[in-house]
């Protein structure tokens, strides 16, 4: 079953200004007062809606920004890849946040979080096979439905591989966009990281992914982590993007267009200014590997 | 083995202690690649961020007690609390809740027996942070209500209204903690306290009460209409001055709007 509303329809209702910068930011709360002192030079904003649910001083931040910039909501909660259907009580309050604040884009991830009554807070690994790949589309439908919109689900980092795999990870992605009308958000760190922990060609998986399928990237920086005699590649969001995966990043943009991309910190966060060098940066690989208009620009 | 029961078994693995990562069973062990990196090194990185993460997100609610016991106490309090009491929604903003009765039974807190008050208090603080924005009813709205109309009105307390009794001085602790220049350690036993925690706006305001206001406010709280809450306090207290305290927490912005929907 698909959502027929598309995001363009969507973003016709925008209130907040249009996108003319395909590069964007996360927006945190160390950063909050430092975005409405100086307005960066970025093309948007991305938020956790789960940051905001509920009242008060995040919120009143939001509401300012919200008049600057255009937003993105990348959700961490909705555990998309769970065994049993996705929280209504979590699709209402990011239903609240979704008509308050009018994002032009709505993610969350390939992963699971939340099984039986305890939510682990991180993005757990899946199999890829048909009873996973049932169990993702049923709740990318819920969320759609609920949210009355398509979303865009992000491909993990992951660090066990499972033996039952039937699929690879980007058929088993493409097979749930196609069954569900959702798009695909690409992290290109998240590929590099996948193509080293279970030694994958990272220009094969960026390949096979349909262009007209993605509608975001993501870039972030990573971590090595000794494991025994060997290293493995942790998603930890806490330094710049390293060299290999701008590489990638370009290859990307050859293939994709100059599609939203977001610059990702999430933990010791670096003065703002390292973001918007990391903004301008990939902004720069994208005027000298792309034509394409950017999606979702004012008209 | 099918999804549901590959998750509940990740599940259960993640909040056991480190070690059983080295023995997670036979037939968990064979849904995974052998490569490498042996499987508990693997695991081990999914289990220090699920962990480490809650446990990050729990004890961010509680600043003063990480300056009263000092984070790595702290940590070892909210790692078992995590291990046995996960989240349960995937929104942590609210996490926490039972920290304060886990914190009683905690072997190595048993003699700080003021620790529970004060994590309900930080978690009566994180709860108004947090809670939905809402308006405060102004004197003149009560005004304009008749008097007769009065004993039946539902006043309802701001969404963030919190009431703390305590038989510890958790305002002098708490000054205290916030005043790094203090040295001088108070008195536990100098007597107990009732607290309004509230966000009229953006802050938190801490606002000392009387016995009888907080048995008021508690009625009200407890949805009782306004007439029963104030007899059954004039019962139990029949000195309660209750212009006093309408003054007083009209000021406080205490009470939520008659009129939460109307059009102005």
């Amino acid at each position: 079953m698909s959502v027929e509303k598309t995001q363009t329809e969507n973003t016709k209702q925008d209130t907040p200004p249009g996108l003319n910068d395909p590069v964007g930011i996360g927006l945190r709360t160390p950063y909050y007062q430092e975005i409405l002192d100086v307005s960066p030079e970025v093309g948007w904003l991305e938020i956790h809606p789960e940051n905001y649910f509920g009242g008060g001083i995040h919120r009143h931040f939001l509401e300012q920004i919200k008049h600057k910039y255009p937003l993105s909501m990348h959700a961490v909660g909705l555990s998309l890849g769970s065994a049993h259907p996705v929280s209504q009580e979590h699709l209402r309050q990011f239903k609240e946040l979704i008509d308050r604040y009018n994002p032009f884009v709505v993610s969350d991830h390939a992963s699971w979080s939340t099984s039986g009554n305890a939510h682990l807070n991180d993005l757990l690994p899946l199999p890829y096979n048909q009873e996973t790949l049932n169990a993702l589309c049923r709740n990318i439908d819920i969320t759609q439905e609920a949210l009355g919109r398509t979303i865009l689900v992000e491909n993990p980092s992951t660090y066990v591989a499972f033996k039952d795999n039937e699929m690879s990870e980007y058929e088993f992605l493409k097979t749930a966009a196609d069954k569900t009308g959702c798009s695909l958000l690409l992290d290109i760190n998240n590929i590099y990281v996948q193509s080293k922990n279970h030694g994958l060609d990272p220009l094969e998986y960026i390949d096979n992914i349909p262009a007209d399928k993605v509608g975001e990237m993501h870039l972030a920086g990573h971590t090595r982590r000794i494991a025994g005699n060997n290293e493995i590649l942790v998603d930890t969001h806490n330094r710049e993007v390293c060299d290999d995966v701008w590489d990638l990043y370009a290859h990307a943009v050859r293939r994709f267009g100059a599609i939203p991309t977001l610059i990702e910190w999430d933990q010791d966060f670096p003065p703002l200014q390292i973001l918007i060098d990391e903004a301008a940066r990939a902004r720069n690989i994208i005027r000298a590997n792309s034509e394409k208009k950017v999606p979702y620009a004012a008209e | 083995m099918r999804l549901n029961n590959i998750q509940e078994s990740f599940k259960d693995l993640m909040l056991q202690p480190p070690q059983a990562l080295e023995t997670p069973g036979e037939a968990f062990a064979a849904l995974f690649e052998e490569g490498d990196i042996p499987l508990h090194e693997r695991l081990k990185v999914y289990r220090s961020n699920v962990i480490g993460g809650i446990t990050d997100a729990l004890i961010a609610t509680f600043p003063l007690l990480k300056d009263l016991v000092g984070e790595e106490f702290l940590r070892d309090m909210a790692r078992a609390f995590v291990i046995q009491n996960p989240p349960q929604a995937g929104c942590l903003n609210m996490y926490g809740a039972g920290f304060d009765t886990f914190i009683e039974t905690f072997p190595l807190a048993k003699d700080l027996q003021y620790l529970p008050d004060i994590a309900r208090l930080e978690l009566a603080i994180n709860e108004a942070y947090f809670a939905p924005d809402d308006e405060s009813l102004s004197a003149q709205s009560l005004s304009a209500i008749l008097p007769e109309s009065l004993p039946a009105l539902h006043l309802k307390l701001r969404a963030s209204a919190r009431l703390i009794e305590s038989k510890f001085p958790l305002d002098k602790i708490r000054a205290f903690c916030l005043d790094p220049e203090n040295q001088t350690v108070p008195n536990i036993q100098a007597g107990g306290v009732n607290l309004l925690i509230l966000r009229p706006k953006l802050d938190i305001e801490f606002t000392l009460l009387d016995d009888d206001e907080l048995m008021a406010l508690s009625l009200l709280q407890k949805k009782n209409t306004f007439g029963a809450a104030i007899e059954q306090t004039l019962q139990a207290f029949p000195s309660f001055d209750l212009p006093a305290f309408l003054q007083k927490h009209i000021a406080l912005e205490t009470f939520q709007t008659l009129w939460p929907n109307r059009l102005i």
